[in-house]
């Protein structure tokens, strides 16, 4: 390719006028392994489809001249340029996020390492993404890095993946292996709950199949990259999906207003219908969506609204509102599938809280019982694990909290867990089990409750408020008691 | 609800979403407001979001005493026509010490007079937690800022203290000396920005659109002479062209751009077929690479 040919070329206009619609956003993760030419590819679909400023093209073909070995050409993965100690030390190898619009659709390219180490990091940029593309070399086909890939994709819950096959140049464009590696990575997929899944033969380098079709690959007939992104649909909603909707905040304002606010994270919702707090089972009827731009008929997933019931639930942050039929469970033993993030292991004495979509739970006691090694898909027995393993655990909650599993719905299912003393994020997880009522009160727990802190929490009445600031004493004072080996239990709404 | 389109709409329900969550795990949060168009929008978006009661925090504006007179007006009306607390710090020290933007090299004059002077009225309110309007697209070192950025005592930036972010969760447990800076418009673009102005009927400082100014050439840059402190270089006489400006800040270090562009659509469609990346009228970006990060590190946003 010449260099001259596509400096004179421009990018296409990626104007909108205000009211004209762009596409649902897409939030794409990118994955390979080191070399597959995943910056190639991104910085050719930016290059070739989206606004690539002139400043920056002049800057990358600046760049490009300097450092080109054979003079002519463009580095496209110069696009993609990070932190100054990234670059320097050799440190913090992060995720990176890029904004790109094309004529029909705003894209979110989440970008993470692929390496081994780095799986923390893959994970933690596949939780924010609605579809992964996973990059083969055509020359090595799937390997175990793509099959670990894949299954992080899974664990977080991506549905749709797209198999870029890049490098096709260097295997002459050849249908019958490229084919060979499309039958292999159906077969892998076999393994996972992906709902849909592309193949696509690529050459980054040169901009085959990215955005325009290949003359060398007359034999593929499917979408180019950029027509697959342009238009899949993002989501996969089931039909009917129960409604959910974690409280963020009770909202109090003038004429006793009171609303519970927060984002539906699942089904719908319209005025007239039942509600109940999944913890305390107590149900109402919902009496308005109230938004600042009005009061709405009825709301969705995804949309971020304040609740005014017919009767006042008594409930605060970290209620989960939900339909009356299909709730939640009130959750006091998980089990969940986990990967660890923090530099320092799982330890089984340190206090550890259970961060939901609202709520933030004591930990009282957390095991692990398997490392899941995402090459072979296997499992093996363990009760340790550190950074970048995946881990199947256990855990004892100090008290019951509204949970769902993961595969039902996800952003009732899924947790962090943070450290108690330092705040620090340790664990991302998905909630694969849950039992209710399971951890009994054994001799050996120490229950916390009004009767046992009452000196510690003498000021405090009966108000929503000095609950949830007996609530917030009472975990703390758990952690203590934790760190110190004592298991506890609160209970908050005596 | 209004006429977002769904990508908008998604945009803005998710930086609703962190406003709550940071509202209800820090203690005394305080909004940065610095006037311009990401302000205009972060300023929108919290008002929504604790709807109807008023956002629970002030607004925190640094004013350096260099900022657009326009800016400084609208400011004013904005706090006064929503009935919100606005708290006004500049670094008196630092102007008794004779900083200006003229003998002093920008970036050491933005250094004393921004940054310091934020963490001073950070650590004067003892804010836990701030809200700046800050994207993730705007430069390569903000591609990989989290929603929740934590600062150690200090306000110090450390990558390695930063905290995964998986999902929708925010984690907002605050350690020892820890302090928060929270970006609700990490996923927007400025042509989402502008956008959503537009469909939103937001108010923005006049200076946006393009009008005749009074400016001079230096460096290949057009400056306003916005009033008589302006110094002019041997040879300069402001001369009258129609510009506007992409982003705001003290005026002698921000570089106008000459537009025809002098309502909200033609300055949307200027922003979005733009071929010149929002930064580059930043003066003070280009004094070394890698300039934001250095800038975060010691604790400038
Ligand atoms: N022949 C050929 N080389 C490619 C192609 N895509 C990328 N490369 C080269 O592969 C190498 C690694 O690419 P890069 O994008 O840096 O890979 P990354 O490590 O996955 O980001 C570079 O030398 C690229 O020029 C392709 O389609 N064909």
């Amino acid at each position: 390719m010449n260099l001259a040919a596509l400096e004179e070329r421009t990018s296409p206009g990626t104007a909108h006028a205000p009211g004209q619609k762009l596409g649902p956003m897409v939030r794409l993760l990118t994955c390979g392994s080191v070399d597959d030419g995943k910056s190639t590819l991104i910085g050719r679909l930016l290059w070739d489809a989206a606004g690539v400023t002139d400043d920056q093209r002049a800057a990358i073909l600046h760049a490009s001249h300097n450092r080109a070995v054979n003079g002519e050409r463009i580095d496209f993965s110069l696009l993609l340029d990070g932190l100054v100690a990234e670059r320097e030390q050799g440190i913090t190898i992060d995720i990176a996020w890029r904004y790109f619009e094309t004529e029909r659709r705003r894209f979110v390219i989440i970008d993470s390492p692929g390496h081994e180490q780095y799986t923390r990091n893959m994970a933690t940029g596949a939780s924010h993404a609605d579809l992964a593309i996973l990059l083969v070399d055509a020359r090595h086909g799937v390997k175990r890095q793509t099959r670990r890939h894949a299954a992080i994709c899974n664990l977080v819950g991506i549905k749709k993946v797209i198999v870029a096959v890049n490098k096709m140049d260097q295997i002459d464009w050849s249908e019958e292996r490229y084919r060979a590696i499309e039958a292999d990575f159906a077969a892998l997929a076999g393994n996972f709950d992906f709902a849909e899944t592309t193949t696509i033969p690529v050459a980054a380098l040169t901009g085959a199949n990215v955005v325009a079709r290949s003359a060398e690959m007359a034999w593929y007939t499917g979408p180019t990259l950029l027509d697959y992104l342009e238009n899949v649909d993002p989501k996969v909603e089931p039909e009917d999906a129960p409604f959910r909707m974690p409280v963020q905040l009770v909202l109090r304002a003038s004429g006793d207003f009171r609303g519970y606010a927060g984002t539906v994270t699942s089904g719908t919702i319209s005025v007239g219908d039942r509600v109940v707090d999944a913890r305390s089972g107590l149900g109402a009827t919902l009496r308005r969506i109230a938004t600042m731009d009005g009061d709405q008929p009825s709301a969705q997933k995804g949309d971020a609204v304040t609740l005014v019931l017919d009767t006042d639930l008594d409930i605060s942050r970290g209620a989960v509102l939900s339909e009356i039929k299909r709730r939640p469970v009130n959750a006091d033993v998980i089990e969940a599938r986990l990967v660890w993030l923090s530099e320092k292991s799982f330890d089984p004495e340190a206090g550890y809280l259970l961060r939901t979509a609202t709520d933030l739970t004591p930990v009282t006691s957390m095991s692990v019982s398997a490392l899941v090694d995402f090459e072979t898909l296997g499992v093996t027995p363990a009760h340790e694990c550190g950074v970048n393993d995946i881990a199947d655990c256990r855990i004892l909650l100090g008290r019951a909290t509204a949970l769902d599993l993961f595969g039902d719905l996800p952003l009732t299912g899924n947790f962090v867990l943070v450290n108690a003393v330092d705040g620090a994020t340790v664990a991302g997880g998905v909630i694969t089990w849950v039992q209710t009522g399971a951890a009994a009160v054994g001799d050996n727990v120490l229950v916390l409750d009004r009767a046992r802190l009452a000196g510690l929490c003498s000021d405090l009445g009966d108000s929503p408020a000095d609950r949830a600031e007996f609530e917030r004493r009472a975990q703390e004072v758990a952690i203590l008691l934790r760190s110190a080996g004592v298991p506890v239990l609160i209970e908050a709404d005596q | 609800m209004t006429a977002l389109t769904s990508h908008l709409k998604l945009l803005e329900a998710e930086s609703i979403h962190i406003f709550r969550e940071a509202a209800a795990q820090f203690r005394t949060p305080v909004l940065l407001y610095s006037i311009g168009k990401d302000s205009t929008v972060l300023l929108h978006l919290a008002r929504k979001a604790f709807w109807p009661a008023k956002p629970p925090f002030p607004l925190l504006h640094v004013d350096t005493t260099w900022k657009f007179h326009d800016m400084i007006a609208f400011r004013d009306r904005t706090v006064k026509e929503l009935g919100l607390d606005l708290i006004v710090h500049t670094n008196h020290d630092g102007l008794a010490r004779g900083m200006n933007p003229f003998d002093h090299p920008p970036s050491i004059y933005t250094d004393i007079m921004r940054p310091q002077a934020l963490r001073q009225a950070l650590d004067a309110g003892g804010f836990d937690a701030a809200f700046g309007g800050a994207r993730r697209d705007e430069e390569a070192s903000r591609a990989k800022e989290r929603v929740f950025s934590f600062r150690a005592a200090g306000h110090t930036w450390d990558p390695r203290l930063q905290r995964p972010e998986m999902w929708q969760l925010l984690n907002g447990r605050l350690g020892r000396g820890e302090t928060v800076r929270v970006f609700p418009l990490s996923n927007w673009t400025e042509g989402d920005v502008w956008r959503y102005i537009t469909l939103e009927k937001l108010d923005v400082v006049p200076l946006y659109f393009a009008a005749d100014r009074p400016v001079v050439e230096r460096n290949g840059q057009l400056l306003m002479v916005d009033d008589e402190r302006m110094r002019l270089l041997p040879g300069e006489a402001p001369q009258t062209r129609k510009v506007r400006f992409r982003t705001l800040g003290c005026y002698p270090l921000t570089a106008a751009v000459e537009s025809e562009a002098a309502d909200l659509d033609a300055v949307v469609t200027e922003t979005l077929e733009a071929r010149v990346s929002e930064r580059a009228g930043r003066l003070i970006d280009h004094d070394q690479a890698g300039a934001m990060e250095m800038k975060k590190r010691e604790g400038y946003f």
